[in-house]
């Protein structure tokens, strides 16, 4: 640790010193609650009539437009790195790409999931309070897990964009890459019979089990993190295959 | 004192050979002029010193290490490769910030490499904001903020107004006068005949000339002249010969 700890002050000190970062960051909060506190705060009580509903998932429907923001989050902090050629001087202030890159990635993950977790218990609280009398509590079956798992989903969500970004060396690019699989590919064929099972298996699909009570399809609430983590790792090891072997 | 030592070094880009069994040291005590037609295999030699770059085969060491094996390497080599190398949306404090952190340099040593670099006043501007010179002051406060023995800069008078290239010229003369390396390329002769003790001068990623300015230009009437007649067979791009003689 010792040895990480100057290049952990110098990543922190990079992340706060670009306002979009933070932007990016506060937005994933503020997207996901907001968009949460809308809509129950409108058609939440009506919704909660009907049969099928559950509350603790559905304290998590902001979270389909602010996870976006934990995507952009990884991306910008890692390609940033590459507009202007500013990724020859950190590695030469840091010559050892595996301390350079452990480094970012540990501020990434630590500086998102406290936010992480302020989104999950933010929008489960929030979500329940607007529900009224059909709210439940941190004590029902799956809710403490499921604002937990929120945290740690958006967490490792932005590592997983950040191990992207550094393969694709473009902000664009790792966008156009991320973008389509979180927003479109994932929600469009969860429910097609067939390829429902494998897209369970998508990262976001994988690791947002966590926020169903009963979770649905082939993964469980933490096997379900698990795969997500094991994408984590995977888009992790790329990053680092591609900054350790590649000229800079 | 500390070398850059150089070793048969080789650096290919598929069938192209950037740098061709390169061997040269550049010692410490006296500026040294890094010369080449574009393409010559300078910013390449530069890169793979870094540790930036991997060289096919060879090595260059600093101090007689690979410069990866420091541990705070901007405290033993300071560098400036391209002038613009800073994220867009950081201040110029913020970005030398991170630099010092990384190596555990004092964060004083950054309002001092500032004030030497005359970027005080624009200290909490934005990188964005800033024109070519000034983001070339900002490339040399971040190689000066190690206080490091070894300074090589790639093209440093690039865009620099006036009072910036004497500035420089000035400021490179004392770090060599304090026993310290250093490696300027250039393509500004006249700069280059001002500044200069020492001259290595590249072709096509080979070992044209290693000799001190004096010897180089020798009975040529000017640093130019005799750059022209050593490099004419060299370059990269050779222009179309008039038909005036």
């Amino acid at each position: 640790m010792t040895v990480l700890a100057p290049v952990l002050r110098s990543e922190w000190a990079k992340i706060r010193s670009v306002r979009s970062l933070l932007v990016a960051l506060s937005a994933a909060f503020v997207a996901t609650v907001g968009v949460t506190v809308l809509v129950h705060a409108t058609v939440g009580r009506s919704e909660a009539d009907n049969a099928d509903f559950e509350p603790v998932h559905s304290s998590y429907f902001g979270l389909n437009f602010g996870h976006i923001a934990a995507v952009c989050f990884g991306v910008m902090a890692v390609a940033g790195e590459y507009t202007g050629g500013g990724i020859r001087l950190s590695l030469a202030a840091v010559p050892r790409r595996g301390a350079f890159w452990a480094g970012k990635l540990l501020v990434l993950g630590a500086v998102a999931l406290p936010v992480g977790l302020a989104t999950g218990f933010g929008c489960f609280l929030g979500a329940q309070a607007l529900l009224g009398e059909y709210g439940v509590g941190l004590g029902t079956p799956g809710a403490l897990q499921s604002a937990v798992g929120c945290g740690v989903y958006l967490a490792l969500l932005t590592v997983f964009s950040a191990g992207v970004a550094a393969v694709v060396r473009s902000q664009v690019g790792a966008l156009s890459v991320l973008t389509p699989v979180v927003f479109l590919i994932s929600p469009v064929f969860a429910g097609v019979s067939g390829i429902g099972d494998v897209v369970a298996f998508l990262p976001d699909r994988a690791g947002q089990q966590i926020l169903h009570p009963v979770p649905e399809g082939p993964l469980g609430a933490w096997s379900g993190m698990g795969v997500m983590a094991l994408w984590t790792a995977l888009a992790a090891a790329a990053g680092w295959w591609s900054l350790s072997r590649r000229d800079a | 004192m500390t070398s850059i030592d150089i070793r048969e070094l080789t650096k290919a880009y598929g069938p192209v050979r950037a740098l061709d069994r390169l061997t040269v040291t550049v010692r410490p005590g006296r500026v040294t002029g890094f010369l080449g037609p574009n393409g010559a295999g300078k910013s390449t030699t530069l890169r793979v010193v870094l540790g930036l770059d991997r060289p096919t085969s060879g090595a260059a060491l600093v101090d007689g290490r690979p410069y990866a094996s420091f541990a705070e390497p901007l405290r033993h080599v300071g560098a400036v490769l391209d002038a613009a190398a800073a994220h867009p949306a950081r201040t110029a404090r913020d970005h030398l910030l991170t630099l010092a952190l990384s190596n555990r340099i004092p964060v004083r040593r950054v309002e001092e490499v500032l004030e030497e670099t005359g970027l005080a006043a624009a200290a909490r501007r934005r990188v964005r904001t800033f024109s070519l010179g000034m983001r070339q002051r900002l490339g040399l406060a971040a190689a000066l903020l190690g206080d490091p023995p070894v300074l090589m800069l790639d093209e440093p008078t690039n865009g620099l107004d006036p009072e910036g290239i004497v500035h420089l010229r000035r400021l490179t003369r004392r770090l060599a006068d304090e026993g310290r390396t250093v490696l300027i390329s250039s393509h500004l002769m006249t700069e280059m005949a001002q500044t200069a003790d020492h001259l290595v001068v590249l072709g096509r990623g080979r070992l044209l000339a290693d000799a001190p300015l004096k010897d180089f230009i020798g009975k040529h009437a000017s640093l130019e002249d005799a750059y022209f007649s050593l490099t004419d067979s060299s370059a990269e791009f050779t222009h179309q010969e008039g038909t005036s003689s």
